[in-house]
């Protein structure tokens, strides 16, 4: 009787752990928390050299970072009038121009914490919103996901209100009417060599 | 405080009456048609048209609105003397003042955070947002007393009440008032037409205007805030450097920045 029962127990809380486990496969929230941590940790690793740093954190930012759909966004209806080797070049430089951006802003990092405050699913797109903590104020930070692949990738990042996306948008939007394409590649590769140099001053 | 009911009642009066005119004005302004960034109204194929059908669809999830900024001109002169005060006068006072140290600067943060309360309460209260008016209210009576005058911030830090942005110019957006149009202050920076009167109320609100001495109000105000935005400078991490040096073009970036901000800001 006694062995019965707990055969029974076994069997149900199998079941409930195979249930738990289908369940819970990493959501949105789970992976950019993986990724923002990751990042937060070889920050603030002192053994590591800046180069050292800078080469983990884009290995990490490229593979959640979705940037072939943000450069599409960015483009717009550009994106359609572009041929297919423009538009593999441009996702090209954009990638390296966020990359360059993103790295200026994160060394400015020390040590400031990020809560992960809540995830929102629809189908293959999610939103998470996330706080920065600095002893003085709270930067809202959210990042719009889509699922690819079982991935959550991040297609555009919402930081105090204002999508990154969008404000490309509206900026080359302007670019690519007055100067054309190319004119806008050409900026944006003068913008990445300006933003590899190190910075001139700094205070 | 020295100030006196009747008092706080007729601005009160005041400000409604302001109000309901700045609303029918802003929204007189907001049938204007929508001119695009280089002045020429927009076209029917240009607006809104983010959807991205090839072979890799992915389609956007936001509208595209531009902004109007018919004082271009005038708006990039200004913005070019700001950037000159920023660079010239602002940032070299802010690293002098950083001898201060850091809890004391971040002291001083909180005070004028702190004596903001009651203009967020009034805004938050306006829009029927009950809970967040009650919220700065508890905020502002715990960090006043507790907090030393507002000194420190144990609302948040024990009570986990944290600050609400709210102003007039949110007020009258949720209201249904536009943006008007984008306007670049002398000093203070990007604004519009909305939020340039929404500013002029919260002043007359503020107890750190209505505290100041009656003939000298301005001027000690005046100094007050410069106070504020040298302890501000001093406690940033070169935002607006970085922006200068991330953007294609640093004034489109903050204009859309800041009318996107206030979008967002109102939604909530």
């Amino acid at each position: 009787m006694k062995t019965k029962r707990f055969a029974l127990l076994l069997a149900v809380s199998l079941l409930f752990s195979v249930a738990a486990s289908a369940v819970v496969a990493p959501g949105p929230m789970d992976q950019i928390k993986a990724s923002v941590d990751e990042v937060l940790n070889i920050l603030s690793n002192s053994t590591l050299e800046a180069n050292d740093k800078k080469e983990r954190i884009s290995t990490i930012i490229r593979k959640r970072f979705y940037f072939r759909a943000m450069a599409q966004q960015t483009l717009a209806q550009n994106w359609r009038k572009a041929t297919p080797d423009e538009q593999k070049s441009f996702v090209e430089l954009f990638s390296r121009l966020v990359m360059a951006t993103y790295m200026n802003r994160i060394e400015a990092y020390s040590g400031e914490s990020v809560e992960f405050k809540r995830e929102n699913i629809e189908e293959d797109r999610a939103v998470v919103d996330t706080t920065i903590v600095t002893r003085t104020v709270q930067i809202p930070i959210s990042y719009k996901l889509v699922k690819k692949d079982g991935e959550w990738l991040v297609y555009d990042v919402v930081v105090e209100e204002v999508s990154l996306v969008r404000n490309y948008r509206s900026s080359y939007q302007d670019i690519v009417n007055k100067e054309g394409f190319s004119g806008l590649m050409a900026k944006m590769q003068e913008k990445i060599k300006s933003l590899d140099a190190p910075p001139a001053k700094t205070g | 405080m020295p100030i006196s009911v009747r008092f706080m009642a007729r601005r009160l009066l005041l400000l409604a009456c302001l109000s309901v005119s700045v609303v029918l004005q802003a929204h007189a302004v907001d049938e204007v048609p929508p001119t695009g960034v280089s002045g020429e109204p927009t076209d029917s194929a240009f607006s809104d048209d983010t959807s991205l059908g090839s072979e890799d669809d992915f389609p956007a999830d936001e509208d595209f609105s531009v902004v109007s900024d018919p004082l271009e001109k005038i708006n990039r002169v200004t913005f070019w003397f700001n950037d000159k005060l920023y660079f010239y006068m602002l940032k070299p006072v802010a690293r002098a003042y950083r001898v201060v140290p850091e809890s004391i600067r971040v002291s001083v943060a909180n005070f004028f955070t702190n004596l903001g309360s009651p203009v967020r309460a009034v805004n938050a209260a306006f829009q029927m947002k009950l809970a967040d008016a009650g919220n700065e209210m508890g905020r502002f009576i715990i960090n006043s007393t507790l907090g030393i005058g507002g000194l420190f911030d144990p609302a948040e830090k024990y009570g986990e009440i944290r600050e609400t942005d709210e102003d007039f110019g949110q007020t009258l957006g949720a209201y249904g008032a536009g943006p008007g149009f984008y306007v670049v202050l002398p000093f203070l920076g990007p604004s519009s037409l909305r939020d340039g009167v929404g500013m002029v109320v919260d002043t007359g609100m503020s107890p750190l205007y209505n505290y100041a001495e009656r003939d000298e109000k301005d001027n000690q105000y005046l100094a007050l805030k410069g106070l504020e935005a040298v302890n501000t400078v001093s406690l940033d991490k070169d935002t607006y450097e970085s922006i200068k040096r991330d953007a294609l073009d640093p004034y489109q970036f903050v204009r859309d920045a800041y009318i996107q901000n206030r979008q967002g800001k109102i939604r909530k």
